[in-house]
């Protein structure tokens, strides 16, 4: 196990100023979404930047509620509950949201062509992609609008994301966003 | 009033008269269906009644999830807006907040009939 001192110097070494890793369920993110919206908006002088960082930490984390392909049973069985990482970070231009979780190998080539077709838009074929999404309704087999990652595209400046093979055979789904100042 | 929700956390103001719709706050609900759908349900009660409506919303932030609420909203307004119902909407957003500016007009779309206008505001 890496030292604790180790570990405490990583995250400051890499400027992340939020860090949550586990269990998530919905009833966690609205313990912890107060200490993220007072911690980003120090963390950035403009609303619109302190909001759009924000935006896309809650699109991250109800991600991982949702669609972790591992999960612990919640106390309310009603309530959905997904194990993964999610981070806030400064970087050199701005800031940096990332979250990882394990993901199910199914729906990782719809995932990998949904996400490939919105890395290559532009932000006018972006704003289209999202009207028209609001006016077809959710697609199959999306737990909210399935519009949480075009957003998150909206927002940023460039996004990132990598399907990486764990030894014991799982795949990790990691998703970086970053948003600059 | 006819209908109305405390501002929480993670939810706005709801105040709903017979002749007006106040929304006020942030948006992003632990459960959006059980959030929106009184809301939905009571608007559509008050529209078949009223032949003037107006609409304010003062949103900080909501998410994707609350987006489509937004959007079928907006939608039973403007339809309503169609069958003579005079609606005008205002969409404020706080001045310096380009990201709520785009949020708004996101949703021009939506609106056929109804008066939809976008606002800036020194401070919400």
């Amino acid at each position: 196990m890496m030292h604790t001192q180790d570990f405490h110097r990583l995250l400051i070494e890499r400027n992340t100023f939020f860090c949550f890793s586990g269990p998530l369920s919905e009833t966690a993110l609205s313990a912890i979404s107060d200490a993220v919206k007072n911690r980003v908006f120090e963390a950035s002088d403009k609303r619109s930047l302190a909001t759009k960082i924000f935006a896309v930490f809650i699109e991250q984390a109800q991600n991982i509620i949702r669609y972790s392909a591992e999960s612990i049973a919640a106390d309310d069985e009603n309530e959905s509950m997904g194990i993964g990482t999610v981070a806030i970070s400064a970087s050199q231009t701005g800031f940096v949201i990332e979250a990882v979780n394990p993901i199910r190998p199914g729906i990782i080539p719809k995932l990998e062509r949904n996400l490939i077709q919105l890395k290559a838009m532009s932000g006018d074929e972006l704003k289209v992609a999202y009207t028209e999404r609001l006016k077809s309704g959710p697609p199959e087999g999306s737990k909210g609008a399935g519009l949480g990652f075009i957003q998150m595209a909206r927002k940023c400046d460039r996004f990132n994301f990598e399907f990486a093979k764990e030894d014991e055979g799982s795949t990790l789904f990691i998703f970086k966003v970053e948003i600059d100042k | 009033m006819i209908f109305t929700l405390e501002r929480t956390k993670r939810t706005p103001s709801v105040e709903l008269s017979e002749n007006r719709l106040v929304v006020r706050g942030e948006c992003y609900p632990e459960n959006i269906a059980e959030f929106s759908e009184p809301i939905i349900g009571n608007v559509r009660d008050v529209l078949d009644k009223t032949e003037v409506f107006e609409v304010i919303f003062e949103l900080l932030y909501f998410n994707s999830s609350s987006a489509m609420f937004l959007f079928d909203l907006f939608n039973m307004l403007d339809d309503a807006a169609g069958g003579g119902c005079d609606i005008a909407v205002r969409w404020r957003y706080e001045a310096d907040d380009d990201s709520m500016e785009e949020a708004g007009a996101d949703f021009e779309d939506a609106f056929e009939h109804a008066s939809y206008v976008l606002e800036p505001r020194d401070e919400l």
